[in-house]
């Protein structure tokens, strides 16, 4: 093992050895001849070379015995090779150049074969790879055997091989044309190896299935290369400069999808890549085609390559470029990404619904678990305030029930709006998943902002209800202090005076009158108090409401006809109801100069309906701090309602409707 | 008459005991709440049992529960409830359904005389409502026919009736002979359809019960 990560280091050390003494080169330090690969290509080589060693050094050091390790140094080593051949004779490097080129190719197609374990497929496989392998090679020696004079302008340059004569004679036999087999097995370990990707696509699941697809990828780049190299070998006789750096890009690319792959950073998001990759790519051609078919439509009925006309071209292109992303992007979502596709369409549908007023926002949470396809899946709006998530129906959960289900948090600006509890499954659907989580933000936070507000509603409301019992407990409170305090003592004092006055001697009696005074101010003073405890809240609710009405009937300066049902309901109800007819009636005497007042009390679907009417002059407005504005809030705090008709000169009529229960 | 005196606040219980034994009357228990009352009068089987309607623990009605219990559990023991106020519907049922039961405010005491009167009334197996729960059930008029029929005179004497004076005990009140009064009181009753029955107990209930059934209210 020790051995292999030494062997491993020293293979990148000499790749990097390589990209220094062609730098050297380029830099004029080392002997370079003329006309070379363009100076511009040489950062690309660089990089193509030294990602593959980077990402093969990494493996080998943490799994020796993967191959793929192993495939990316030596295969990086080998590309990395050329300028050292320009150190033994320019002759040789340019025969090296000509014939190893399919070297490039080489270590991603077997790469191909082995991935991600390093193994392949089976043993069926390794007839496949030794095929190929013996192509490739085969290839390569034939090429090197090549006695051909070199191209201009390299004309005058010696081909080293000519002369010998097995060289010679492999050039002027007829196995020369062995190179056309052999080339088409290189074509066919192409082939193989997309086979072999798409079996392993097929056959793996989860990560690994993650990590193929990631290679499948950028190994999509080989035949794209292999094309681009045969197009500009058969239109322009030779490869044309401009394919080296998509080559060299090509090779970084595979290196850098293995990389990730393998260190599984950023795996997930291999399904977008994919797609976006493949709508560009057919963006990409159709404008492509539509620039040709423009350019070639008008210059055949105008004539000649105007200015004209490469502007007209580019302007359709322009114009097209945005519409017809969205459409490819829409195709090839529903043919490649259907889930996704129908997922976000769920969503949209749910919006517009929304939006009609057909559908309730606090449903989103149904159409996400629909759109991604989990029954199980369940949406929490997150509450800033007290740090909590709530229910669609307000319902607060103080800790996530995850019960198995993965949870992903949805944010809309930064800020957290929502979790959702789904099947942990999904998180290698990440591209469904944050599709339709994505589509969905606002209408989640629209629904979050609704439960928000409709739980602080109902606080207040509740806050408000136990401010008014309070009320009405501390109203409770100072009648009890009333009568069983000082109204006790001073029954008490009446008592001790009266026992005085009957113990008194004979000769003492002349006190006695006196004392009857005392006891007469006494009594009168119970009497005062009596009263004002009756007016903080009168003792007679406790007989219930109907009781104190027609105490408060007794009481009034006009004839108050009162009906009220025998049956008690709730006792903060029951004042509220009593207060709303004292209210009333005090409006009713004051202010309408009533001469009949009625007051009636029922039950009906679970309220307290109490109606006050009066024959009095009507015209009665609730206008703010006036008693009937108070009673309105009186009411409102128990979730009540109350209604004034009163038009001028036809008396007034107050309803009150106070929710009790059953 | 040996009684127990159930009120929690010291100072009325003493003076009050010290009323009823200046005015003869044995107190044999004095107490502070309705759970001790219960026992004394276990204990003791006194004739009467003076009861404050609040008492601890939680000041609401546990002296009225205790005045039922008492009525029930001991029949020889007649209750006479005090209160601050007119609070209980309860207080007109239990006069109304049997002899030996009385409610008056507190205030009452101070008119000793007729306290004394009114504890020796229930304690003789009488009644005595409070002149001011007798004005609710009297009030108002115009809902019963029969009731709007009397006269101002005949209401005031059946006013008594039910605060549970006798015949005497009316005519004291209204400087009449207790020969017109009864002459009211025949009146009365055959106005109101009532039996004329000579026992004033009877009677009492017989006219309350009237005054209840008339008064939804109580």
């Amino acid at each position: 093992m020790r051995a292999l990560r030494v062997a491993a280091v020293a293979i990148a050390s000499a790749t990097t050895a390589c990209v220094v003494i062609g730098l050297l080169e380029v830099a004029g330090v080392l002997p370079r001849p003329p006309d070379d690969i363009p100076d511009a290509i040489i950062p690309f080589v660089a990089i193509a070379v030294l990602t593959p060693t980077a990402v093969g050094l990494l493996i080998a050091l943490r799994r020796p015995r993967n191959l793929i390790a192993w495939l990316m140094l030596v295969g990086a080593l080998l590309v990395a090779s050329e300028p050292v051949d320009l150190l033994v004779s320019q002759g040789w490097a340019l025969q090296t150049g000509r014939a190893t080129w399919p070297m490039l190719y080489a270590w991603p197609i077997a790469i191909t074969y082995v991935f991600p374990n390093g193994q392949l497929l089976s043993r069926r496989w390794r007839w496949v790879a030794g095929a190929g392998a013996t192509c490739f090679l085969g290839f390569m020696t034939v090429a090197m055997l090549d006695t051909e004079p070199f191209d201009t302008p390299y004309e005058s340059v010696p081909n080293p091989v000519a002369g010998n004569p097995a060289a010679e004679w492999v050039s002027t036999s007829k196995l020369g044309l062995v190179w056309i087999p052999l080339w088409l097995g290189i074509l066919a370990t192409l082939f193989a190896g997309a086979l072999a990707m798409r079996l392993r696509l097929r056959r793996s699941t989860g990560i690994e299935r993650l990590q193929t697809m990631w290679l499948a990828w950028a190994a999509a780049l080989i035949p794209l290369g292999l094309v681009l190299c045969a197009a500009s070998w058969t239109f322009f006789g030779f490869v044309e400069v401009l394919v080296f750096p998509f080559l060299l890009v090509m090779q970084a690319t595979i290196a850098i999808s293995v990389g990730v792959a393998v260190t599984r950073y950023r795996l997930y998001t291999i399904e977008r890549l994919v797609n976006r990759t493949v709508v560009y790519a057919l963006v990409t051609f159709v404008l492509l085609g539509t620039y040709a078919a423009v350019t070639v439509g008008l210059g055949v009925a105008v004539g000649g390559g105007s200015a004209w006309v490469t502007a007209l071209a580019t302007l359709a292109v322009a114009v097209a470029f945005r519409p017809l992303r969205a459409r490819v992007q829409d195709v090839v979502d529903r043919r490649f990404s259907r889930a996704r596709y129908d997922g976000v369409r769920r969503v949209r549908a749910f919006e517009q619904e929304v939006r009609d007023g057909r559908r309730a926002p606090e449903t989103i949470g149904e159409v996400l678990a629909a759109a991604l396809g989990d029954p199980r899946a369940e949406l929490l709006f997150w509450l800033p305030a007290s740090e909590t998530y709530a229910d669609s129906s307000g319902e607060l959960v103080p800790s996530l029930p995850l019960d198995g289900r993965a949870s992903s948090e949805i944010e809309r600006d930064d800020a957290r709006t929502a979790v959702l509890l789904h099947a942990p499954e999904l998180l290698e659907r990440r591209d469904l998943l944050d599709g339709v989580l994505d589509a969905a933000a606002l209408s989640v936070e629209i629904a979050r902002l609704r439960v928000e507000l409709r739980l602080q509603l109902a606080e207040v409301a509740a806050s408000r209800e136990r401010i008014v019992e309070a009320g009405y407990e501390e109203r409770r409170r100072l009648e009890r202090d009333l009568h069983d305090g000082a109204q006790q003592r001073l029954v008490s004092l009446g008592v001790h005076i009266r026992r005085l006055q009957r113990t008194l001697p004979r000769s003492a009696s002349i006190l006695s009158p006196a004392l009857d005074q005392i006891v007469d101010e006494v009594g009168a003073a119970i009497a005062d108090l009596r009263q004002i405890a009756a007016g903080v809240r009168p003792a007679r609710l406790d007989d219930g409401l109907a009781a104190a009405l027609r105490d408060l009937a007794r009481s009034a300066p006009v004839p108050v006809e009162v009906e009220a049902p025998g049956e008690r309901v709730a006792a903060s109800v029951e004042a509220a109801a009593y207060y709303v007819a004292c209210e009333a009636l005090t409006n009713a005497v004051k202010h309408a100069a009533a001469t009949r007042v009625a007051v009636r009390a029922a039950r009906e679907n679970g309220s307290l309906l109490v109606t006050v009417s009066d024959d009095g002059v009507g015209g009665a407005v609730a206008r703010r701090g006036s008693g009937l504005a108070g009673l309105r809030d009186r009411v409102a705090a128990h979730g009540g309602s109350l209604e004034i008709v009163s038009p001028h000169g036809e008396g007034t009529r107050i309803e009150v409707t106070l929710p009790c229960g059953s | 008459m040996r009684l127990v005196i159930a009120e929690d606040a010291a100072l009325l219980r003493e003076g009050l005991a010290g009323l009823l034994e200046d005015a003869g009357h044995a107190v044999v228990a004095r107490v502070g709440e309705a759970d001790s009352l219960l026992a004394v009068v276990a204990e003791h089987q006194p004739e009467l049992a003076i009861v404050d309607v609040r008492m601890p623990p939680t000041y609401e009605d546990e002296g009225m529960r205790a005045a039922v219990e008492i009525r029930r559990s001991y029949p020889e023991t007649a209750v006479l409830v005090l209160s601050q106020h007119v609070e209980s519907r309860h207080a007109v049922e239990l006069v109304g359904s049997g002899g030996g039961f009385g409610y008056l405010l507190k205030d009452r005491v101070l008119d000793v005389d007729a306290f004394l009167d009114a504890v020796d009334r229930v304690a003789g197996g009488g009644s005595a409502l409070d002149p001011e729960v007798v004005k609710h059930l009297l009030l108002p008029p115009h809902e019963d026919d029969a009731l709007a029929a009397l006269t101002p005179r005949e209401r005031e004497v059946l006013g008594l009736m039910a605060e549970g004076k006798t015949n005497a005990g009316i005519a004291r009140q209204l400087w009449l002979t207790e020969k017109t009064v009864e002459t009211h009181v025949s009146s009365i009753l055959g106005k109101l359809g009532l039996p004329l029955d000579g026992d004033t107990h009877r009677r009492v209930l017989a006219v309350v019960t009237y005054l209840r059934k008339s008064s939804p209210t109580y």
